[in-house]
């Protein structure tokens, strides 16, 4: 099993999350995060003074997939979280060694 | 027994959700009126006397000063709450533009202020500010003792200036603490608002509003500086409760030093960000909604309309073309429309409005407080270039703004207003300004006043801050500041349930600041 965790531009949260749903991932867990890439953020003015915004708001997804779909679920998210800019974000993707439904004990890929 | 209620209560309930009992509920409860409409109407027979009105000798002949002494009381008890209201307005002015670490203390020292000025305002406050003693300070009426049904010739009824007053000191006092927000000791705030409340603020605006203050009777012979000619004017306060309020706070800022962390624009930093332009912005609108009653209640009189619609009319112009000049100003310089250069704009415009919107006409109060918006934006990169955080920008509006405002009078007082006689005050009198052919008079005498009460109240409110802080609760600790003075002084943040991570940061802010922008966790209970 993978675990996936994607961190994408906050506005593009709606379109992954349709995309995803429709390749019938049923489980998601999102949070808002802030970081930043290459570029470091970049400068704002505020008061008349200039500060650099190097903690971008972004949105972090974390989903647990069965290694036979995993490839198919990446592909998804990059096509719709995409919008061909900086800021755009990454996914990592991690090995699972167990996952658990703790409503009923079920354990391994039956829990996904 | 309560069994016995709660059943007919019971079936009380039950028989009000039946239509058949509820119209039979309502037949009874009209039988009953009637009834008692019938026993009224009976008793009226028998004994006219019951409701009808006796016949009454005819009312006494009112005179002029029966109505008038009780409207103008009313005026300026309406005033006054409104400008009472302008602490709702500060409160959420600081709150706003300050971190969400340090919003409780602002929230705490605001009450306090208003509740500590109250007490000290009756003990010896007016007493100094507002009774006669000599040129100095005012040495009658302390804790309102022997005090006169009204005040002087205003007619007002005394308690009722008194209460005006305070609101007037109250927002002196409050302007105070906006410099020194996010490192102020709670004790050390308390002790510097006892000197300003019950002695800075009284007794050098005693000079300009006092009775036999030497700046209210300048100018004239037997009176300091009789060559000058006219006495110092200040309607409503740009200089007794603005620029005092200013300077104190500027005094504060410079004895406090800034907060940690912060960087100034010089040293390649810049703000610390504001946690809720939302109150901070609709706070400022409630200042100006309160400055409703600071300016036209400072007629004290009901009877002088026309002033009261002409000083109205006068703050709201000059607050409208200050938000408008400081906004293009700032976008001149940093291609944004500021928010935050907006609200210090119209603000300034207040300030600046506020000693001369009896005698200036509409269009030169657009012009004045046009100027105030320029002036407050550049006052704000001053300070910044001399390393004051000021984190509201308190000083440029009220001190700067206030100055400008006061000298401002000698400019563009037009000649044309004024209300003389028995029912106004002496001080409004006409006056004609420089750019209407007055002369310098005017000038030179708002010159001699705003010199003279900005430099007393500068070395006064350093010597107090420097003592205050020799005693060592001017700044609270660095631990308790890196804290959050929300945990520190008062055991709780103001938003527990959120969780506080750091904003778009001001470039190069410094590793300090970094550790301090800690997630909260939730207080156990």
């Amino acid at each position: 099993m993978k675990k996936i965790e994607a961190i994408i531009q906050p506005f593009q949260l709606d379109v992954v999350k349709d995309a995803l749903i429709a390749i019938g991932i049923d489980g998601m867990t999102v949070s808002e995060v802030r970081g930043h890439g290459r570029q470091k953020g970049h400068k704002e003015v505020y008061r008349g003074q200039e500060y650099t915004v190097d903690l971008l708001p972004k949105v972090k997804l974390e989903i647990a997939v069965t290694n036979a779909r995993f490839e198919e679920v990446i592909a998804t998210l990059e096509a719709a979280a995409r919008t061909g800019k900086i800021g755009d974000g990454k996914i990592f993707v991690s090995d699972l060694s167990e996952v658990v439904r703790i409503r009923n004990g079920d354990r391994g890929e039956s829990a996904l | 027994m309560n069994s016995k209620f709660a059943q007919k209560f019971s079936r009380l309930q039950s028989r009000l959700r039946e239509p058949q009992w509820r119209r039979y509920g309502m037949l009874l409860l009209a039988g009953k009126l009637v009834g008692v409409g019938l026993v009224v109407l009976l008793s009226m027979f028998i004994n006219p006397g019951l409701l009808g009105s006796h016949a009454y000798a005819a009312d006494p002949v009112l005179k002029a000063n029966d109505v008038v002494n009780p409207i103008n009381t009313m005026w300026t008890l309406v005033a006054a709450f409104l400008v009472f209201g302008m602490q709702v307005g500060f409160t959420m002015l600081e709150a706003g533009f300050c971190r969400s670490r340090e919003t409780v203390n602002v929230l705490m020292e605001c009450i306090v202020d208003t509740c500590l000025c109250g007490l000290l305002f009756y003990a010896v406050g007016f007493a100094f500010m507002f009774s006669h003693g000599n040129g100095f300070i005012g040495l009658n009426w302390f804790l309102l003792n022997g005090a006169p049904a009204t005040y002087e010739a205003t007619g007002v009824a005394f308690l009722a200036f008194w209460l005006f007053q305070f609101a007037f000191a109250d927002t002196c006092s409050t302007i105070t603490s906006g410099a020194m927000i996010g490192r102020t000791g709670f004790v050390g705030d308390l002790v510097y608002s006892v000197a300003v409340s019950g002695f800075i603020y009284p007794i050098i605006g005693h000079w300009a509003w006092g009775p036999d203050g030497f700046l209210a009777t300048m100018g004239s012979a037997g009176n300091f500086l009789p060559w000058v000619g006219t006495s110092f004017h200040d309607f409503a306060g740009s200089t007794v409760v603005h620029t005092i309020g200013g300077f104190i706070a500027l005094a504060g800022a410079i004895v406090l030093g800034p907060r940690l962390g912060r960087k100034f624009k010089r040293d390649g930093g810049g703000p610390m960000m504001p946690h809720d332009l939302t109150i901070a912005a609709s706070g400022g609108l409630l200042l100006w909604f309160g400055w409703y009653g600071f300016n036209p209640g400072s007629t004290l009189s009901a009877m002088d309309f026309e002033g009261i619609g002409r000083v109205a009319a006068n703050t709201t112009l000059a607050a409208c073309a200050a938000g408008l000049t400081a906004m293009f100003y700032a976008y001149l310089t940093s291609k944004k429309w500021d928010v935050s250069f907006t609200v210090n704009g119209f603000l300034a415009g207040l300030v600046a409005i506020t000693c001369p919107c009896y005698w200036v006409s509409p269009g030169g109060a657009i012009i004045l407080g046009g100027i105030a918006g320029i002036i407050v934006v550049a006052g704000v990169e001053l300070l910044e270039y001399l390393r004051i955080d000021d984190p509201i920008g308190a000083v440029p509006v009220h001190g700067f703004c206030g100055i400008w405002g006061t000298l401002s009078l000698g400019l563009f007082a037009c000649g044309k207003y004024g209300s003389t006689g028995p029912f106004a005050p002496d001080h409004t009198a006409p006056l004609t300004g420089l750019l209407y052919g007055g002369g310098t008079t005017i000038l030179v005498a708002q010159f001699i006043g705003s010199a003279t009460i900005t430099v007393a109240t500068f070395g006064v409110s350093l010597a107090v801050m420097y003592a205050v802080n020799a005693m060592g609760i001017l700044r609270v600790s660095r631990e308790g500041e890196l804290y959050g003075l929300d945990l520190h002084e008062h055991g709780i943040s103001a938003y527990p349930e959120y969780v506080i991570s750091s904003m778009g940061r001001p470039g190069g802010m410094s590793a300090i600041a970094t550790s301090t922008e800690s997630i909260h966790s939730h207080p156990t209970h």
